[in-house]
């Protein structure tokens, strides 16, 4: 047993229990955070996979901040850089169509393939601004829920429909619309030029294992541009200090406000007795002592593995057991001894954004349907960036990383096939040939290549079936669903554990937005015990 | 101008189309439905396609249809009768079969056969699906309010829509957002095991839309199809006796009795609108004729841009209806058979041939033959659903012989190249080819063939893109989005023009309940 008291143990060290740390060592709590892998950071953890070479593939879309969030750690270098980081979609041999974030330029850039699509560009980002800034809102507070009892909480709603209805009709309809919609639907109201379609719309399947023609994908899309910038149609502005930025800035700021971290401390179980919880135990049979513990970790994992079942109702661990998490993206990394040459490219700093090589939408169908019967694409979705094009301390001077993103790459395999070392170089061979594709001279400048499979991603970063999102962003696992019904206000039936991870409300890619949520229930719900 | 005034044209003489207009006659208003082709019904239609043979020749089964309408147009006295269909069969791959029965238990001892855990599964899940019915129906039953305006009637609906989810408790709210918002395939995946059972259920997900069993969305159409089941004035799929066109008798008499009067061969070419105004139609035979209502129970890409000209009507409609997605995506093949076709899987003559046959072998093969659809071919194996109405009402073909209905899916409106004579041949050798694979003696049964795409349905029917439902039962096209956001209370921008079709909430299905909602609301303005 450890001898410091304690208030309150954290688990898991990426954004979310960095800020659910702090925000509870804020408000005096004691607390202990700890990461079962060797640093924190999560999944912005950075990856060094060949000598000096080191790159954050998970971490390629840094998140969004919150403003309270940034005010809570008054850090540098978490602002964005001033390169723009555009989408670029192959939009034929030796082709690209470049989208700035600034929707004039992009508009410029469209123009040159239509004319009609160049006209609606900057009302049509605009309109995405606008929607994910409803979400923005829905974001930043407790998922609303029907189960309503009194007054208190019929207020929330309220305002939350007052501020819906400040969107205005039109755009009132759009976000209900939206949401169910397909991105493929999305953009054909919209456009006619397939490069720009494609490359809009594999935002909407961005870890996920639908094509563009599912419903829902058009939420997805919206989600991963909450806190981007006006003019975006892809992620939001890597920032300045790099990938391990915000978690630097986090993990002091919780070090100053008395927060200890341990890493490689790996939690193998919660204890519980008469439904509460007591303690944690520790790989190698180390116990500590807590009353009151935040979980970070997915909510499966939590409560499948974590957690004696006699303690919980069978129906609600047959709810978490169907969690969808269906990890399907992959990564190559490469190690180069040059920028990559993309003839056509224009500017290589371009690279510096996503550059996609899928340039139509049945394209990027078709990969998603091998994913359905658990086959890795022949033709996969692979999207390309250099980051040293930003942060060139990310390799050695002149050298530079090419991170492939690849979808889609199904954690479950036909007939329970595992991702070995074969299956593994099959797909950098696949992804390789595609970029030499659009970069005839790739193969000589690869100084190394490491390829990254969603059962690689699961045990390097803990993510069930390698899904970074912690549980699919679906429509059926969202807001007041998410994880499951009952869970989305971060309390769980087991007294003294919440749940803040991105599998909580308001899910992956917002820096600490679940952490924070989850450390405000606690805080209300829990009294120091001294 | 012809000499006789009336109140109400009702543009159509579809299910939905009559039973508006017998509900408008049953107020005592003067109502007329014109029809364009020589019968009523639409899409729910019996014609004697090959002599002797009687074909249901579109729709074919029937359970939605909403027993307040039987009983409030008294439709049993005017000649509907429902004959049970006793099973559903899915022949399996293995050479075994798969079946469900009339009698509940009997279905749970088949099926534990191939499952004892969803056999067990399968009590509990079908209480749940009554319970999810049951929260649906009267949203079913509403006309939707808008929340994003701030009338008080769209206010008052809202609160009691919001009352109504409160109600459900937070269990049932939430099952019923999965249904809302899941794939079929993912929504049984959480309840069942055995493969045959979740692809049989699932398809009930798929049929009328443009989704695969694993595409989000699907789940909904599956309860849409449930409500039949578990609400419907049957509790089971059934066939009319004398095919689904004697269940659009029924009304038509039903409206006639009530003082309406029907006019087929009357194909309208537009509305006229005076002064923002309807009043009345011009047929394309030149007549014109007046009424201070006109009711288009034709899908909304017909009623907002053919019947009036959609220059007149708001900017937004306009590109909402242009948006609203159709997506035909079934067809139908009627065949005359000489004799009964012998499954291989359950070999003779038996009660499992008065049944559907569903060939739904497994979730996988489902989504292919989407997968064929999705990139503008028809499936090479389609998903079908079996009857032979010979069996249950032996009126429908000559003594000894039968009539097959094969519903199948996917068969895209949008084909590559197009629909050609050829295209349809194919499609239908696709269809028997694959039958066959089941029922090894078909082909040599086969007298007549009829092939219909949804090019085919389109041109017969007038439905747009062939879609059986007016328009895909997508969730960005349900309540108060159906068929356009602001029109979707059967209104028009043009006073005194209505719509009641099933391009209208809740929309699909021999269901009759736009129909009536539409009768209800046009009769709820004061005139």
């Amino acid at each position: 047993m450890s001898q410091t008291p304690l208030d309150v143990i954290v688990v898991g060290a990426g954004a979310n229990g960095l800020v659910a740390a702090l925000k509870l060592a804020r408000a005096g709590r004691r607390v202990l955070l700890l990461d079962g892998t060797e640093s924190t950071g999560g999944q912005a953890q950075l990856l060094e996979f060949a000598p000096g070479f080191s790159a954050a593939p998970l971490g390629l879309d840094p998140g969004w901040l919150p403003s309270r969030i940034a005010a809570a750690l008054d850090a540098s270098g978490l602002e964005p850089v001033s390169t723009d980081t555009p989408l670029t979609v192959a939009a034929g041999p030796g082709e690209f169509l470049t989208l700035s974030r600034d929707a004039g330029q992009a508009a410029a850039a469209i123009a040159v393939h239509s004319k009609s699509d160049a006209a609606k560009w900057p009302s049509f980002t605009a309109q995405l601004h606008r929607l994910a800034g409803f979400l923005e809102v829905l974001y930043q507070r407790p998922a609303p829920d029907v189960d309503v009892s009194s007054l208190r909480d019929l207020l929330p709603l309220l305002e939350l429909g007052r501020k819906f209805r400040a969107l205005g009709r039109r755009d009132m309809i759009e976000f209900l619309r939206t949401l169910p919609l397909s991105a493929w639907e999305l953009l054909d109201d919209w456009f006619e030029c397939g490069p720009l379609k494609a490359g809009v719309a594999a935002g909407g399947v961005q870890d996920l294992r639908q094509g563009p023609r599912s419903g829902g994908t058009g939420f997805v899309l919206l989600h991963h541009l909450v806190g981007a910038p006006p003019g975006s149609v892809r992620g939001r502005v890597p920032r300045r200090g790099g990938p391990a930025a915000f978690t630097l800035a986090a993990e002091s700021a919780a070090r100053r406000q008395g927060v200890t971290i341990r890493t490689s401390a790996k939690v193998t179980q919660v204890r519980v007795k008469e439904g509460a919880v007591t303690g944690v135990v520790l790989a190698g049979g180390e116990e500590i002592a807590v009353e009151s513990v935040l979980s970070t970790t997915d909510p499966a994992r939590t409560f499948l593995e974590w957690i004696d079942p006699v303690w919980l109702d069978p129906e609600f661990v047959r709810a978490v057991g169907n969690i969808r998490h269906r990890g399907c993206t992959a990564f190559v990394l490469y190690a180069l001894d040059a920028l990559p040459d993309l003839p056509g490219l224009g500017s290589p700093v371009a690279l510096a954004g996503v550059v996609s090589l899928t340039g139509d939408l049945v394209a990027l169908e078709r990969a998603a349907d091998a994913a359905k019967y658990g086959a890795v694409p022949e033709r996969p979705h692979v999207e390309l960036t250099v980051p040293t094009l930003l942060w060139p301390s990310l390799a050695p001077p002149g050298r530079h990383v090419l991170v492939a993103r690849v979808h889609y790459a199904p954690y479950r395999l036909q007939e329970g096939a595992l991702w070995d070392a074969a299956r593994r170089d099959a797909l950098a061979e696949t992804v390789t040939a595609a970029i030499e594709a659009v970069a005839p001279a790739i193969r000589s400048r690869i100084v190394h290549r490491s390829a990254l499979s969603p059962q690689d991603l699961e045990q390097r970063f803990g993510l069930r079936e390698g899904a970074s999102s912690q549980g699919e962003l679906a429509l059926d696992q969202i807001l007041f669903m998410r994880p499951v019904a009952g869970l989305a206000r971060h309390a769980t039936p087991i007294e003294g554990l919440y749940v803040g991870g991105a599998g909580t409300h308001p899910g992956p890619g917002i820096l600490g937005g679940a952490g924070w949520l989850a450390a405000e229930r606690l805080l209300a719900q829990r009294r120091i015990a001294r | 101008m012809s000499g006789r005034r009336y109140d109400a044209i009702v543009i159509g003489g579809g299910h939905n189309g009559l039973v508006t207009a017998a509900y408008l006659a049953r107020a005592g208003r003067r109502t007329l439905v014109l029809e364009k082709r020589p019968l009523v019904g639409g899409a729910a239609v019996t014609e004697e396609v090959f002599p002797g043979f009687r074909f249901t020749v579109f729709s074919y089964v029937v359970s939605l249809l909403r027993p307040e309408i039987i009983r409030d147009l008294d439709l049993p006295k005017h000649g509907l009768q429902i004959l049970p269909l006793e099973s559903t069969i899915t022949p399996l791959d293995n050479g075994d079969y798969l079946a469900a029965w009339s009698d509940p238990d009997e279905t749970r001892q088949e099926l534990r056969r191939h499952s004892p855990r969803d056999a067990d599964a399968s009590a509990i899940f079908g209480h749940l699906m009554h319970h999810m019915a049951m929260a649906v129906k009267p949203i079913l039953g509403m006309i939707p309010p808008d929340p994003t305006s701030l009338s008080p009637r769209d206010l008052a609906g809202l609160l009691r829509l919001g009352k109504h989810f409160h109600s459900l408790g937070p269990e049932r709210f939430h099952a019923l957002h999965k249904l809302m918002t899941m794939s079929s395939a993912d929504y049984l995946d959480e309840w069942f095991e055995f493969d045959p059972l979740k692809a049989t259920r699932s398809a009930s997900g798929i049929i009328g839309t443009f989704l695969g069993p694993r595409s989000p969305g699907s789940a909904y159409v599956l309860l849409h199809h449930y409500m039949g089941e578990i609400d419907g004035a049957f509790r089971a799929w059934g066939f009319q006796k004398g095919g689904t066109g004697a269940i659009s008798e029924s009304i038509a008499g039903a409206a006639r009795a009530l003082g309406a009067e029907i006019r087929t061969n009357a194909s309208v070419e537009r509305v006229i609108v005076k002064n923002g105004r309807a009043t009345g139609v011009a047929l394309s035979c030149g007549e014109e004729i007046a009424a201070s209502l006109v009711i288009s129970g034709l899908d909304p890409r017909l009623t907002f841009t053919r019947l009036v000209d959609p220059k007149t009507l708001p900017g937004d409609l306009v590109e909402g209806v242009r948006r609203y997605k159709f997506r035909g995506s079934s067809g139908k093949v009627n065949l005359a058979l000489s004799g009964l076709p012998d499954l291989s899987c359950l070999p003779g003559n038996g009660r499992h041939l008065r049944g559907a046959i569903s060939i739904s072998p497994s979730l996988a093969y489902l989504e292919r033959a989407y997968d064929d659809a999705k990139y503008g071919e028809f499936s090479r194996h389609p998903y079908m659903d079996v009857v032979l109405p010979s069996m249950i009402d032996p009126g429908m073909a000559p003594p000894g012989q039968h009539v097959m209905s094969i519903f199948v899916q996917y068969a895209p409106y949008h084909l590559n190249g197009g629909w050609s004579a050829a295209k349809r041949e194919a499609f239908g050798d696709a269809v028997v080819k694959t039958l066959a694979r089941y029922a090894p003696n078909l082909e040599s049964l086969i007298l007549h063939r009829q092939v219909l795409t949804p090019d085919d349905i389109e041109r017969m029917t007038g439905l747009s893109e062939g879609n059986i439902f007016q328009g895909e039962l997508a969730l960005q096209q349900l309540f108060f989005l159906r068929p356009v956001p602001q029109w979707a209370k059967y209104r028009t921008p043009i006073e005194g023009y209505w719509q009641c079709g099933s391009g209208t909430h809740p929309g699909g299905g021999i269901m009759g309940a736009s129909g009536r909602l539409a009768a209800r609301e046009i009769l709820g303005t004061p005139r």
